[in-house]
């Protein structure tokens, strides 16, 4: 049986550690690993050997196949409809994501949660199907669906054995063309979504996301609660649901991905017949405004039964379609990524004051952030945020060795075999392109596009970029245990707010005492 | 060098009709094929080829886990699996993930109940390296004492992200330790902060004598290799690791039949209320694990599944609501958990989450949620079988856990013939009263009110 066991224990967080060496070095470098220098370890460590195991020098790689990008296909359907379809029979089964162009961001001011909740409403009924019987048909196929928003964009996911491609076309064709918002699953689900706010509001992690995105993005909509607030989920009502979907669900303003084992007829056929009709309409465009500029500013969320305390440092960075993403993407690699990662070498490997910590480039579409996160227990709270600030401002500074820019780039390089080796992750590559409207004629070029990136650029840019002195801090955890320590490591200025009053709609982030809100 | 030779016992079954057609005739996905072999010293090496990309899985499973551990030493499987990256005769501290990134490769490891599995897959080139790395670790371990204490503070920091520090981090972990009177299925996989600092290099000695030896080893090569390379380097880096210096010990305390319900109320401090109920289960590969299967889908796969419906949909009793049973090795618990929604009443779940159990005894399932489970079990096999880190970890359940190679491809057969008389016949047997542990888990300072 293929359940997997309730607990397993994954031995790095989603990160691997820190790159030492390239592709073709790698057998010199553990040579001399072994050959040279005995490193200090050696003189105090035994090796448990059962047998006289032999000293070794690592095995060169076989010859290399050539890898390229996998063929797929770019359709549009006459209302406009972009179609992407990866063809691959190995296993008898289809998937078909459907992307629409407006999530979180689209929530119009006070109705946070509206894209997520009306996406979450789509399969609650639809069509001549009410939410039951949605449920029954696809679960008895033995099919699965998903619906769901993002910050650029909500999605309708399905996977379906490939003799019930057709039903499965059918009701995502319900779902996305006429969801139902029937009072009552709009009551249950308001229900399900304001329950689901209570929990998160006592669970650091997710506080401590929300609040650094608050902090980076001030009152732009990249800044706002997704998933609502009480206020304003109890405030949202049936016509909320029935004019988002209307402005925004529609065919040119959506991206479908038809992947498996299906043909591009077939695929089509079902495509036509059930989204063919689909009426296109003019889509309103969203007025963004820049957000604010970057601002040190240090909030401490008191949470008296933590034993460790989340940290959340970064600042404003560029958008997804930027035309200096690759340097400024390896830069943060270096700093936190997979392949790379100084904070996870001090702050684990050297420190061990964490299990894991890492630094992500959020690129949307109008925007992005760097975030640099990890988590301590309670009296290393002051060391850890130390440590995180001055790697920025390491980045920042020194130029980065080309051993380790190599490294970096060695790692994506190489990696890229293991990003195609499934169609659904073909299918979302082709997918990302379109949806930021970057060339397609980029993902067989994936080698030279990170090959082109030298030390140089990667200064040129931690310099514009990166800006120490303007990070924003949030940290969660036991405030009495650790905030004396904070002026020692150079953060004597902080916002302390209890966990209970966070109010993201705030300015200062507080909810007003005596007026408690609902 | 020596050649040593290794024993081919290829186990690719003769295809068998196909003889059984399901209800709606569910699709047969393509059949998993392996290689099966025994190299001297005892370890088994099962393969399979898949040349659609130029990647290779490579995945080592020892045959140790939680369940192995001494009284007083929880957590120590898993603490031992993060000192097998702190450097071998070859290798250098923290070398091993650092090198397989620099060739463009993913590597880490887990460890469960039952089970340490380390993976790593890799561009198909550079399997000789990662074949090489894994023999030096197994077979030359370095173990020095800073290493030891300074990765247990990892250890601790993690036990602290995972399971101290998030709401209903704790869940799990309260539930095993009251449902198990004496078998070790009762401990956390993480263990204990006690037990981690209890432990000395002694016991990583001892650990690593016993159980990191080749007749406990199972490795699964998947993906873009050629059989002739493999077997080389298998008898080049493997096939040296000398045999253990004793048998490995398999004597886990079992389970005594329980004679009474258990009730158990506890404090947490957790936004919601939590109710479960947990019965005794038996192991994975059982025959009646598989009709079992059948009523944790029907009770708990997606919005049709009864739980579900009536906990959460219909009635509202709870934000959430869920159970499964485990597969374990060894026999389990099936445990259902709601989070009562704020405003209901603990005893309501209670009784709805009992009579949902209760309702299986007598009336089994329906035709139809039979044929249904059987259409999800299908696409559970077919997506799990999508990429070779998803079907080397197929093939490792079926020979370690299962110790039927056969049932790797052969359980979706099994599996379609569960009949609604087993399913009645199975809940008769295991959801009985004198099985079940009833469990409250209360807000400290009180409930939430709307």
């Amino acid at each position: 049986m293929t359940t997997k066991t309730v607990i397993a224990i994954v031995l790095f967080g989603g990160l691997t550690g820190l790159v030492a060496a390239g592709p073709e070095r790698v057998a010199n470098e553990v040579r001399q690993r072994v050959t040279g220098n005995a490193p200090s370890e050696r003189t105090r460590s035994e090796a448990q050997s059962r047998v006289e195991w032999p000293r070794d020098n690592p095995p060169r790689p076989l010859p290399a196949r050539p890898v390229t990008f996998p063929p797929y296909e770019i359709r549009k359907l006459a209302n406009g409809m972009q179609v992407v379809l990866v063809s691959q029979n190995e296993q008898p089964v289809v998937s078909v994501r459907m992307i629409i162009r407006a999530g979180a961001a689209h929530d119009p001011k006070g109705k946070h949660g509206l894209a997520m909740l009306t996406a979450t409403l789509l399969d609650q009924g639809a069509g001549t199907k009410s939410a039951e019987q949605i449920a029954e048909t696809i679960d008895f196929i033995g099919g699965a669906l998903g619906t769901g928003a993002g910050t650029d964009l909500s999605y309708v996911n399905a996977v379906v054995m490939k003799d019930s491609y057709d039903i499965a076309l059918d009701l995502l064709a319900d779902v996305v063309q006429r969801p139902t918002f029937a009072p009552e699953e709009v009551e249950r689900q308001r229900q399900q979504a304001l329950s689901a706010l209570k929990v998160a509001a006592e669970d650091p992690e997710s506080i401590a996301d929300r609040v650094i995105d608050r902090l980076i993005y001030g009152f732009h909509p990249y800044g706002m609660p997704g998933a609502g607030t009480t206020e304003s989920l109890t405030g949202l009502t049936r016509a909320d649901f029935v004019d988002f979907h209307k402005k925004y669900f529609v065919p040119n303003n959506a991206l479908i991905a038809v992947v498996g084992d299906i043909g591009a007829a077939e695929a089509m056929a079902g495509l036509e017949k059930h989204f063919g009709a689909w009426k296109a309409a003019e889509v309103p465009a969203l007025a963004v405004t820049e957000p604010p500029d970057a601002t040190r500013r240090v909030i401490v969320i008191d949470k008296k039964d933590a034993v460790q305390t989340e940290i959340r440092v970064g600042h404003i960075a560029i958008p997804r379609k930027h035309n200096d993403f690759e340097a400024v993407d390896q830069a943060v690699k270096i700093l936190g990524g997979e392949g790379a990662n100084r904070l996870q070498q001090v702050l684990r490997s050297q420190k061990q004051l964490t299990y894991g910590a890492s630094a992500d480039l959020d690129t949307f579409k109008w925007a992005g952030a760097v975030i640099a996160e990890t988590d301590t227990q309670t009296s290393s709270t002051a060391e850890a945020l130390r440590v995180v600030v001055d790697e920025f401002t390491r980045l920042q500074r020194e130029r980065v060795s080309d051993g380790e820019l190599e490294g970096a780039q060695d790692y994506m390089v190489g990696h890229f075999p293991l990003t195609i080796e499934v169609p659904d992750a073909i299918a979302t590559q082709v997918l990302n392109q379109l949806f930021y409207e970057l060339p397609v004629d980029d993902l067989p070029r994936y080698r030279e596009r990170i090959l082109k990136v030298t030390p140089d650029e990667i200064q040129r840019v931690a310099r514009w970029f990166i800006r120490p002195s303007q990070l924003s801090v949030v940290l969660v955890g036991d405030a009495d245990k650790f905030v004396n320590d904070l002026k020692g490591v150079g953060f004597a200025n902080y916002e302390r707010i209890p966990i209970d009053r966070i109010d993201l709609m705030s300015p200062d982030l507080m909810k007003r005492a005596g007026a408690p809100r609902p | 060098m020596k050649k040593l030779s290794i024993v081919l016992l290829v186990l690719v079954a003769a295809a068998v009709a196909i003889w059984y057609v399901p209800l709606q005739a569910a699709v047969r996905p393509p059949k998993l094929e392996y290689q099966r072999l025994v190299l001297p010293n005892g370890m088994v090496v099962i393969l399979h080829q898949d040349k659609s990309t130029p990647i290779v899985h490579v995945e080592l499973w020892y045959h140790v886990g939680s369940k192995n551990e001494k009284p007083g030493r929880t957590g120590f499987a898993h603490f031992f699996e993060h000192l097998m990256f702190k450097g071998s005769r070859n290798v250098e501290p923290e070398q091993h993930t650092s090198i397989i990134a620099s060739v463009g490769g993913q590597a880490n490891a887990y460890t469960n109940e039952d089970t340490t599995v380390f993976w790593q897959t890799i561009p198909a080139q550079y399997l000789p390296l990662v074949l090489w790395m894994e023999a030096d670790r197994m077979a030359s371990l370095r173990i020095d004492q800073k290493t030891f204490v300074t990765e247990r503070e990892v250890v601790k920091e993690e036990r602290r992200m995972r399971i101290e520090n998030p709401p209903f981090g704790l869940l799990n972990e309260l539930i095993t330790f009251n449902a198990f009177d004496v078998h070790p299925y009762k401990h956390p996989v993480i263990g204990s902060m006690t037990d981690l600092n209890a432990a000395t290099i002694d016991d990583v000695r001892d650990f690593y004598k016993t159980y990191y030896v080749p007749e406990n080893a199972t490795l699964m090569i998947v993906g873009d290799f050629d059989t002739d390379t493999v077997t080389s380097l298998l008898n080049q880096y493997f096939a040296r690791v000398p045999k253990a210096e004793k048998p490995v010990p398999r004597d886990i305390p079992v389970e005594p039949q329980h004679t009474k319900e258990k009730r158990v109320t506890l404090e947490q401090p957790w936004p919601l209320p939590a109710v479960i109920v947990t019965y005794h289960v038996p192991y994975n590969g059982h025959p009646d694990s598989y009709p079992m299967f059948v009523m944790s889908k029907t009770l708990s796969d997606g919005q049709t599944s009864r739980i579900y419906r009536k906990l959460v949909y219909d009635s509202g009793l709870a934000l959430t609501a869920f159970g499964s049973s485990s597969f374990l090795e060894q026999p389990g618990i099936f445990s259902a958990v709601a989070l009562v929604n704020p405003g209901k009443s603990p005893d309501e779940v209670e009784k709805a989450l009992i009579a949902e159990f209760d309702k299986l005894k007598t009336g089994g399932i329906t035709e139809r949620e039979l044929q249904r489970a059987k259409n999800q079990f299908a696409r559970d096999y077919v997506v799990s079988r999508l990429s070779i880190k998803e079907k080397a970890s197929q093939l490792g359940h079926a020979e370690v856990i299962q110790k039927d190679m056969a049932s790797a491809d052969g359980e979706f057969d099994t599996f379609l013939k569960v009949s609604l008389e087993d399913v009645k016949r199975v809940a008769q047997k295991y959801f009985v009263p004198e099985g079940r542990m009833v469990m409250r888990i209360m807000p400290r300072g009180g409930v939430v009110e709307k």
